[in-house]
């Protein structure tokens, strides 16, 4: 019952064995990749999953998100907000944030699966389905990937989707009157940002793995000024024109930020 | 050759292999004598994509080639599909891009082929064989992976070759389990290893990877193709120091182990033998037979497994099994917490990716 108050009406919750035959709608859900971050989800706190795992892991517990094709709604959690105790393993790392998650400790709160999984299966089988579909269980959040011809780098690349896909959807709150940027905010601003101290090294681009937790902060901001250049370029220490640089070097962070100008009927980033 | 070794899947050999050391000793006696015959010399095939690029054709040739065998997999459709939930058109031209990367030596020219006519490529089969190999994949059913003489398996390349078990995505979970359980307990990472049927040798290098320079693994497999293969793949992944591999029937090649094994992993043909005709082409027309059909109930080699593991295993140790599904591994954990009550403990079914209960995981020893 827990979960219903707190995952809302876009969340199933399903409770019991898995089956694949048992649920087709499974294979209608909408698949996110990076060119189409349109939807977002509104949730606000991250649920707690019960502690039901059992010893035999027959039963697992698998959340279904069905209304994504709601456009302009996101994921909201508060970052150091987390009230509830941390019962299962499957949801360690709460309070600290997804993306500076160890690849395996991400992992374990995913559900993972293949494709298409229509008949027995195992030694049944040879059909080279390598595709693999991680489901980031806290969020609800899907990557996949189908493109190389082991099962294992497809989840591996999954995983990379992944991070990149909660950095652009999972906002934190952010206070803007005591608002000072994350470190991992400050290393991918440019040199002449006015309050980047040397110490940050030099600048992180798109390329690094790390420039998704700057990603995630700045876009954090970003929807704390409700969309305004201008408004976060004065936080950074950057002019306007310096943040639209670094807004438009990355094709995913535009999108996510044009995305949300659109809806508040500003005009998008060039 | 061919003949010869055909007689060594005879199915009905089969479930006479399984039921007792005596008949094992006596198939033992009969590999050694063929040791002495010319098929001694069982030489693997080399994979395609690690073929010398000796041969050379223009890229209009190519992709003459390549245009002919689209249409061909165009032209199954859905009809394998719905026949024996084969492969339908989409999956087979996927399969041909992975056959142009593996045969040709560059294979970022192929973008090119309709625009530079005349420029040649080196390719590592002549395109007359890329013809035979594509209606052989279409016409003859012939696993894609036999067609290219490897499988990619987790971070592994495979060779793989008829006589071998193709392995399967699903497998890949047991290497998973296995690092958890010695991540947890360096005295099991030390220990010795056993994977029993190990067919391309995919669980068993996977473990050596896991296990690294400490570990030791013994992997088995009754078939001469198999014991080929293996050593291949193990050879080329450079681990002779950490595998070994044993030719014989499950764990007679074990002998003098007994209560020594750190853990145990097995693939076991596990699909009952009424199945087998309604299998997908691929598998029942062009797998060993050996390595799929698991006997009346599919249980035959599994349950043998868990006698064995009971004696074989030391205490603490881990076995981790593969079966067909839901009711095998609920038979399993019954086989053995009545049967075998006390031996085993802390049992675990585990689903695969698709959501099928297909793995038993459990320990040797009292109950914790």
């Amino acid at each position: 019952m827990a979960h219903q108050i707190l995952w809302k009406s876009s969340f199933v919750v399903r409770l019991g064995r898995f089956i694949s035959s048992s649920s087709p709608s499974f294979f209608h859900l909408p698949l996110y990749s990076l060119s189409s971050s349109s939807c977002f989800l509104k949730v606000h706190p991250i649920p707690t999953l019960s502690s039901t795992t059992t010893r035999r892991r027959n039963n697992c517990i698998w959340f279904q998100q069905q209304q994504l094709h709601d456009r302009h709604s996101f994921l909201w959690c508060s970052k150091y907000s987390t009230t509830r105790a941390c019962v299962d393993t499957e949801i360690e790392g709460l309070g600290k944030g997804y993306l500076e998650l160890t690849d395996e400790e991400l992992t374990r709160q995913c559900k993972m699966d293949t494709l298409k999984s229509s008949g027995p299966g195992g030694q049944h089988r040879n059909k080279r389905e390598s595709a693999v579909r991680l489901k980031h269980l806290p969020t609800g959040i899907i990557a996949q990937a189908s493109e190389d011809r082991s099962q294992h780098r497809n989840r591996a690349s999954a995983l990379t989707r992944l991070r990149a896909l909660i950095a652009l959807k999972v906002r934190n709150t952010v206070d803007l009157e005591a608002y000072s940027p994350p470190q991992e905010l400050l290393q991918i601003l440019p040199a002449k940002s006015s309050i980047r101290g040397s110490d940050c090294g030099p600048q992180i681009g798109p390329k690094n793995p790390k420039f998704l937790l700057g990603m995630q902060a700045l876009l954090d901001l970003i929807f704390a000024v409700e969309g305004s250049i201008s408004e976060a370029a004065k936080f950074l220490g950057l002019t306007t024109g310096a943040l639209s640089r670094l807004i438009l070097s990355d094709d995913s962070l535009r999108m996510a930020v044009n995305e949300l100008r659109a809806s508040k009927g500003m005009k998008p980033l060039k | 050759m061919k003949l010869s070794l055909g007689s060594l899947y005879r199915p009905s050999r089969f479930p006479l292999l399984l039921k007792s050391y005596p008949i094992s000793r006596s198939r033992r006696s009969f590999c050694v004598s063929s040791l002495s015959s010319p098929e001694t010399s069982l030489k693997p095939q080399i994979p395609l994509f690690l073929r010398p690029p000796i041969y050379s054709t223009t890229l209009s040739d190519l992709r003459k080639w390549h245009d002919w065998a689209e249409s061909l997999a165009s032209s199954v459709g859905s009809t394998f599909e719905k026949s024996d939930n084969g492969p339908d058109s989409s999956l087979l031209c996927r399969e041909l891009k992975w056959l142009l990367e593996d045969a040709v030596e560059d294979h970022t020219l192929v973008s090119q082929m309709g625009v530079e006519n005349d420029r040649r490529v080196r390719m590592r089969a002549h395109v007359d064989e890329l013809y035979n190999l594509w209606k052989q994949r279409i016409q003859e059913r012939r696993p894609f992976q036999y067609v290219v003489g490897c499988e990619h398996w987790r971070d592994l390349v495979l060779s793989v070759q008829e006589g071998v078990l193709i392995p399967r995505p699903e497998t890949e979970r047991i290497v998973d389990f296995v690092s958890d359980v010695v991540s947890k307990d360096q005295e099991l990472k030390r220990g010795v290893w056993a994977d029993l049927g190990t067919g391309s040798g995919a669980l068993g290098i996977g473990i050596s990877r896991i296990l690294g320079s400490e570990g030791r693994v013994i992997a088995t497999d009754l078939s001469r193709v198999a014991i080929a293969v293996a050593s291949y793949n193990v050879h080329r992944y450079g681990l002779k120091d950490i595998i070994e591999i044993r030719e014989g029937s499950w764990f007679e090649p074990l002998k003098g182990l007994e209560g020594k094994l750190a853990g145990l992993v097995s693939n076991p043909p596990y699909i009952p033998s009424k199945d087998i005709s309604g299998l997908q082409a691929e598998v029942g027309r062009h797998e060993p037979r050996v390595a799929l059909d698991g006997g009346v109930d599919g249980m035959d080699a599994l349950l043998h497994l868990c006698d064995g593991a009971a004696l074989m295993l030391k205490p603490g140790g881990f076995f981790a099994f593969e079966t067909n599904g839901e009711q095998h591994c609920r038979a399993l954990v019954d086989y053995m917490e009545n049967n075998k009550s006390g031996s085993f403990c802390n049992f675990e079914i585990i689903p695969d990716f698709a959501g099928i209960e297909r793995f038993v995981t459990g320990f040797h020893g009292k109950a914790i």
